[in-house]
């Protein structure tokens, strides 16, 4: 027979619309509306889980978030995903679910024996043991702890899901839409004020659902209003998890079914009505966590809005009478017998049953005890506010008994209202949304805060329902005992938060919901100080556990970051360059021609340039335009070089400084007139320089009559090097006198190549060749490229990428950003002194006189070559005195680069060496002790090639 | 006098019959002194094992430790709880690797489970030229005496077969930079364990007692004042992290430092899938697994100043982007908590230890996100300079006359710019 | 995310800015060492308001200075000046 705790009728099931579903491999059946929880307490399933620590069996308590115990693992089109609640994973046909944790099954487990050593396990055990033998921790008992620790088993396979973030502003956020929200909603939709509902549930109405029919009505009434309203956005199965900064609340809205399984949204309210309801706190006495013991509110859900009959025979402890005679009702209205009703001053002393609740021990108040066989067990200690994302907002919480935390003062622009705030009667919450609603829409249209005048909430009447002495739990996650904390406090690990830590109550996936409460009445009594005095831990979000996916939304692959490309890429790509990442950019690596590997293309194109001609993208380097009467007084400032004698159409090489004195970044400085330069920066700084020399032009010296303009996508620029550059430069056709004498080393023309295409050509090299940087409007990189390479192909023009860049720059000894300009050199330690001008200021100028920056003894940048020049000196090594001794060795200096050099013939290095601009023809090792190599290097100056760049005037 | 217990299997099993009711407290109660040698302010890790040392090896127990919230509830309880030393500036190095020392006997020297975990610590590398320079930093430790590898991309899937090394990363990985003897501490652990130890030697801890002055006269400290009452004090050190400011005010001098956000994660616990630390360096990102089951994440700073131990929500987004390229099957699991604490960063992202303009009082500062894996190293060096007077060469580096002088130790050589290091 | 008040663009979110730390305005550049180095280098630590720097890079493209409240991360309303 299917489904034989179906009631046959009521509920906001679908009773059309079966659907099959397997637990355990085993196959049952429920309907389009249930959950997997009221699916599988529908068959009379109450055991679906197995309690971490003491593997106890574990039913369902709650019927949402709040479940600390029913975890489930899934398994469909997604892969595997564990850990989710069954309260919370919608019946969908097909759904594939098993439980977690246990062997060889959830109903004959072995871990159970670990009740056995039960006592053993008590709190913090683990910091008081496994320490022997040394070194066992690790090696033996932390894998075994690791195995049985852990809920469910991730998927390591790929997550074909697709998950999507969204962004949305509005006026009002309605947060929860049972009867403080819906109202507030209402209200607010109805007002005119763009409003976002964000419901957890896939159906509104919260505790609407679990009253009687004309209960269930309203909020279906309310969701088809919304429906018609432009101003309103309504989103189920979404749960706001957490506030953050100016009124941004973040959601995830959880789709099974559509493209995107999850989706994030972002939304930025003017102003917030929480109206996150109240969670139900269970009760604290021994046995209190068999399968069959459900929360009050959670079963009149099963029965009001599932239809399920929990069971046959009840008992029910619930401290509030309203909400016992209710629970009453619904049972009775399902056919269950209840057994006895506990009130003020009965104890509860016990439960029996294993796999499913048996029976209750009670003594009632006059002092007579009673054994009552039953396997429901409905129980309640009354309710506490859930305010979570007030406080994630900075918002103060406050102890009330009989309440919870609740929100305490007020926050200018989240409002609780309902249970979120301890106000737990349907009518009254109602009237608080409708006040709330109205208080922020006034806010907002008048530009004022009002204060709120809500009354204080009144904790309704509860009974005392005592507990006998036993095990009893308080996180029924972590399997946390009432005798845990008591022993956390007697150790010493008084404070809240010790307690927490110590024992892990509230740590578990729950974050406390259903334990927390009852958790700091427990250490209240147990120190002997009022709850008011026990404080709380931080309310973190997220409020329930959130996919991760939807936390990255599309932003996964390639997608993470955006990838930038030259003007020359797809030029390059038809050269069949190879492409390497480095960070925004995708650049050309090398060009490799038929059958060439790596290396023998760098050989190629470095041996073009040095003895023909190539070209290189030069289009990364930043490049700063700043035109204005004080343009050169600022540029003066900036770098450390004087340049004061510049004349328009030439250029020099800038050094620029931290304001500490150390080198940041080093450029070219071209002057087109006397009130218009243009600077180019590294790469890797361009951004950085940019808004460092905006900070100074608008923050630090206003008073300067300049404007800066960041060109750096404004330009494509292609460099063209080697003995024919000029060759070529002149086959270009330019409308400027090209010749050696008109435009020497070092100097810009601006003008426009073969009558059409505008060119500012730059007479710079980095490869120490003789060298044009043609730089054009970044739309014509295709055209600059074509002509340069037809006009080239005379000289058989080679393209060449960074890879060959590199080694030519480094066989020159120039500087590159990373290696040797690592934001921790002086100029001097970089051989550039004589470039610090001791004739004006500049940034850097004082700290640069720090008695260290000056001292002898730093490392200075020096060259190496390998004595026997057949060796290579290993890249990431380290000079030492001697070869490798396989011991601890002292390093007098460190590689930045190591290279074969194909003009030279031989390995070069550029290094850093103590005091190394005095040690040259000295001779040292470079070791490697991972490449299990020593070479004897001697020291030379850092310029191996062409030092006197005599290349560079051809 | 308290009865001390030593914790074993033994006395676990001993204590159970009685139902774990008679369990000494960790830390005994104890009246306030009108006088201490040395007071330690700030009861986190390092404050705890610099007083710790200080009675244990030098025989220094008229110590008291005033923290003014509960016992390592400070940065000690809120990091990744990561421990590794691959660093390639000397004095970056020294001391986070004596730390690695220490860590693998202190569970048996404080008899509690520090739960010291050495399961290899992998740093990706995202370029041939970035693991250039990983070959240089782990060359160093190789010349120091201590064992670092570089992992090529093969090595790299036998060693970490869950991570992601595809084409369609977006900054694919070309190798790492492996120390098998870094790992992961329990962190809280860590707190307990000193300040157990140190209540038994005879320093007293109080807890719930902030500091809310300095008596300095001519210079020279003289005694402190607290929540709890004034002590006459000679010297004392400053270890509260992210209120070095605050404190220094106090004491009438600046320093420079500044507070930044950082913020960790970690998922809900799963059976384990990760048995190594990785870190992904291209924008941070770096993740571990607990022995709970928990994934552990953490990243680079929220970028910006706050003192609001409350993260902002594009850090989370770009730790989450970046822990998911290296393992994309992060994305069906479900983040259960994140949480901040307060970074106090220096102007050259390295610590500050050792003497302050006034006589007598010394500062432990500016760790950043990187003071949890030093803990015992600062603690074991502070107590020797508090003991003896001069400043071991491990601590030299660390002086606060640095930035006057220029000799700097800026590890990714950022400079003055704490945000961003 | 922060909404940060440019006063040219009005309040926009932090994703359209960098970040420039503390304000710290630099000396005159023939300053001694010592005005340098407590420049660049020395923070009062005075909590939790601070005056900072942000550039609102993909916006107005200047550097502004606002005051900020460090704990509960609250903008300070602007002065009149």
């Amino acid at each position: 027979m299917t489904q034989p705790f179906r009631l046959g009728e009521g509920g906001m099931i679908d009773r059309t619309q079966p659907l099959s579903f397997r637990f355990n491999n085993t196959s049952y059946q429920g309907y389009v509306g249930d959950t997997v929880a009221s699916a599988l307490l529908a068959n009379g399933v109450h055991h679906v889980a197995r309690s971490i620590k003491y593997h106890r069996p574990r039913g369902i308590i709650a019927s949402g978030p709040e479940d600390p115990s029913a975890l489930l693992t899934v398994m469909d089109a997604h892969g595997t995903t564990p850990n989710l609640k069954a309260t919370e994973i919608p019946l969908r046909a097909g759904l594939e679910v098993v439980s977690q944790n246990h062997w060889p099954s959830l109903q004959r487990d072995a871990g159970a024996m670990l009740q056995a050593g039960s006592k053993l396990l008590s709190a913090g055990f683990y910091y008081k043991s496994f320490m022997w033998p040394k070194d066992a921790w690790h090696r033996y008992y932390e894998r075994i702890i690791r195995r049985m620790a852990g809920h469910g088993e991730a998927d390591i396979s790929p997550d074909p899901a697709l998950y999507d973030k969204r962004n949305i502003h509005c006026d009002i956020l309605v947060v929860g839409t049972g009867p403080a929200g819906l109202a507030a909603a209402k209200t607010a939709a109805r007002g005119g004020a763009t409003t976002v509902i964000v419901e957890q549930d896939h159906r509104l109405g919260g505790t609407y659902l679990s009253g009687d029919a004309s209960d269930r009505d309203i909020p279906q009434d309310a969701e088809q209003e919304f429906r018609t309203l432009s101003n309103v956005t309504l989103l189920a199965r979404t749960q706001a998890f957490g506030i953050y900064d100016h009124g941004t609340v973040m959601a995830v809205q959880s789709r099974s079914g559509s493209a995107a399984r999850a989706i994030m949204w972002k939304i930025r309210a003017r102003r917030i009505l929480l109206a996150s309801g109240a969670i139900e706190k269970p009760l604290v006495f021994p046995g209190n966590d068999r399968p069959g013991i459900l929360l009050a509110g959670a079963a009149r859900s099963y029965v009001r809005r599932y239809a399920v009959k929990l069971g046959n025979r009840a008992v029910l402890a619930i401290a509030c009478r309203e909400d016992r005679a209710a629970t009453r009702r619904a049972l009775q209205d399902a056919g269950i017998e209840i057994a006895a009703e506990l009130g003020d001053g009965d104890t509860l002393l016990g439960t029996t049953g294993r796999a499913r609740l048996k029976g209750v021990t009670l003594r009632r108040s006059n002092g007579q005890r009673e054994r009552l066989a039953c396997d429901l067990l409905c129980v309640s200690g009354g309710w506490s506010a859930a305010p979570h994302l007030f406080a994630h907002a900075g918002g103060n919480l406050a102890w009330r008994d009989g309440l919870g935390l609740v929100p305490q003062g007020a926050h200018p622009l989240i409002a609780p209202v309902g249970g979120a705030r301890g106000t737990f009667d349907t009518a009254t919450a109602r009237n608080e949304g409708r006040a709330a609603a109205h208080q922020a829409m006034g806010e907002l249209l008048m530009h004022v805060p009002m204060p709120s005048n809500l009354p204080s909430p009144v904790p309704p009447a509860r009974d005392v329902i005592a507990s006998g002495h036993g095990k009893a739990f308080v996180d029924l996650q972590n399997d946390v005992t009432r005798t845990d904390i008591a022993q956390a406090v007697h150790e010493g690990y008084d404070d809240i938060e010790l307690v927490k830590r110590y024992t892990t109550l509230g740590m578990g996936t729950d974050q406390g919901k259903a334990s927390w409460v009852n958790g700091i009445e427990e250490i209240a009594r147990v120190i002997g100080q009022d709850a008011t005095d026990i404080g709380h831990t931080t309310f973190r979000p997220p409020y329930s556990p959130v996919t991760i996916g939807a936390l990255v939304g599309a932003e996964t692959g390639r997608n993470m970051h955006p990838i930038r490309r030259t003007p020359f890429h797809r030029a390059f790509e038809r050269a069949n360059s190879v492409f390497q990442t480095s960070g925004d950019w995708l650049y050309s690596r090398y060009f490799p021609q038929e059958n060439e590997d790596m290396s023998t293309a760098i050989t190629r194109e470095v041996n073009a340039v040095r003895n023909g001609l190539g070209c290189v993208d030069m289009s990364t380097l930043g490049k700063i335009d700043i035109t204005g009467p004080d343009a050169l007084e600022f540029l003066s400032r900036v770098y450390c070089n004087n340049f004061a004698t510049i004349k328009p159409g030439r250029l020099r090489y800038g050094l620029m400084l931290r304001e500490d004195g150390i080198v940041f970044d080093d450029g070219t400085i071209a002057c087109l007139t006397p009130d218009h330069f243009l600077i180019t920066a590294t790469t890797a700084n361009a951004g950085s320089v940019w808004r460092h020399l905006q900070k100074l032009a608008q923050v630090e010296w206003p008073n300067l009559d300049i404007h800066l303009t960041d060109v750096t996508s404004h330009w494509a620029s292609l460099a063209i090097a080697g003995p024919y550059a000029r060759e070529l430069m002149q086959a270009l056709r330019p409308d400027f006198d090209a010749t050696r004498e008109a435009f020497p080393f070092a100097a810009v023309r601006d003008g426009t190549l073969g009558d059409d295409l505008p060119v500012r050509a730059f007479s710079v090299s980095f490869s120490g060749e003789l060298s044009y940087e043609l730089n054009v409007p970044a739309g014509y990189a295709d055209a600059l490229f074509n002509r340069v390479m037809a006009a080239g192909a005379k000289w058989n023009i080679t393209p060449y990428g960074l890879e060959s860049l590199d080694v030519l720059r480094i066989e020159k000894g120039h500087l590159s950003i990373g290696t040797e300009i690592d934001g921790r050199r002086t100029p001097f330690d970089l051989g550039l002194g004589r470039m610090v001008s001791d004739k004006k200021d500049f940034l850097g100028k004082a700290l640069l006189t720090r008695p260290a920056l000056q001292a002898p003894d730093r490392p200075q940048l020096v060259g190496l070559k390998p004595l026997d020049r057949t060796q290579a000196i290993p890249p990431g090594g380290h000079l030492t005195h001697e070869a490798l001794t396989g011991s601890v060795q002292k390093i007098c200096g460190n590689l930045t680069a190591a290279v074969h050099s194909p003009t030279l013939g031989h390995s070069i290095a550029l290094a850093f060496l103590v005091n190394g601009q005095a040690r040259v023809g000295e001779t040292l090792w470079v070791v490697s002790p991972l490449a299990e190599t020593s070479v004897e290097v001697e020291v030379v100056a850092p310029h191996f090639y062409d030092p006197d760049g005599a290349r560079l005037h051809v | 006098m308290q009865h001390h217990t030593k914790y074993s299997g033994f006395s676990l099993a001993r204590h159970a019959l009685s139902g774990h009711r008679h369990w000494p407290r960790i830390l005994p109660d104890c009246d306030l002194r009108p006088s201490y040698d040395i007071v330690i302010i700030g009861g986190g890790g390092h404050g705890l094992a610099t007083a710790y040392y200080l009675a244990t090896k030098h025989e220094f127990s008229n110590v008291a430790v005033f923290e003014s919230g509960w016992l390592g509830g400070g940065n000690t309880a809120r990091n990744t709880a990561i421990v590794r030393s691959d660093y390639l500036l000397d004095a970056s190095f020294g001391l986070k690797h004596l730390a690695l020392d220490l860590w693998a006997d202190l569970s048996q020297e404080l008899n509690f489970n520090l739960m010291y975990s050495p399961r290899g610590y992998v740093d990706l590398a995202h370029s041939d030229g970035e693991l250039e320079q990983f070959t240089l930093r782990a060359n160093a430790m190789n010349l120091r005496g201590a064992k670092a590898d570089i992992l090529d991309l093969e090595a790299l899937k036998t060693r970490v077969p869950q991570l992601a090394l595809g084409d369609d990363d977006r900054f694919p990985i070309a190798g790492a930079l492996v120390q098998e003897r870094g790992g992961v501490v329990r962190h809280d652990a860590v707190a307990w364990g000193f300040a157990r130890k140190a209540a038994a030697a005879g320093v007293h801890i109080f807890q719930n007692c902030p500091v809310t002055g300095f008596d300095i006269r001519e210079g020279q400290l003289a005694g402190i004042q607290t929540a709890l009452g004034n002590v006459d004090c000679g010297q004392a050190m400053i270890s509260v992290a992210g209120a070095s400011a605050k404190l220094a005010n106090l004491a009438g001098f600046q320093l420079p430092v500044t507070p930044v956000n950082v913020q960790a994660f970690v998922t809900e616990p799963v059976k384990p899938v990760l048995d190594c630390v990785v870190n992904y360096n291209a924008g941070l990102s770096y993740v571990s697994q607990t022995d709970k089951g928990e994934l552990v994440l953490g990243g680079a700073t929220d970028g910006i100043h706050s003192t609001a131990r409350r993260g902002t929500f594009n850090a989370i987004e770009d730790t989450l982007a970046r822990a998911t390229q290296m393992f994309p099957f992060l994305t069906r699991l479900r983040l259960m908590r994140h949480w901040s604490g307060t970074a106090d960063m220096t102007m050259d992202g390295n610590a500050i230890v050792g003497d302050t303009p006034v006589g007598g009082l010394k500062i432990n500062a500016g760790w950043g996100y990187a003071g949890f894996k030093a803990t015992p190293a600062v603690g074991h060096e502070m107590a020797a300079l508090l003991a003896g007077g001069q400043t071991t060469d491990l601590l030299k580096p660390f002086s606060l006359d640095r930035f006057e002088t220029g000799a700097l130790i800026d590890d990714a050589g950022i400079g003055p710019y704490p945000w961003l290091h | 995310m922060l909404l940060i008040p440019c006063p040219n663009c009005g309040a926009r979110d932090q994703s359209e800015f960098a970040y420039g730390g503390l304000r710290a305005p630099l000396p005159p550049l023939d300053a001694s060492i010592g005005d340098w180095h407590t420049a660049v280098h020395l923070r009062s630590g005075e909590m939790p308001v601070r005056e900072e720097l942000w550039y609102h890079a993909c916006g107005c493209e200047r550097w502004i200075v606002v005051s900020r409240n460090l704990t509960t991360h609250e903008f300070a309303p602007k002065d009149a000046s």
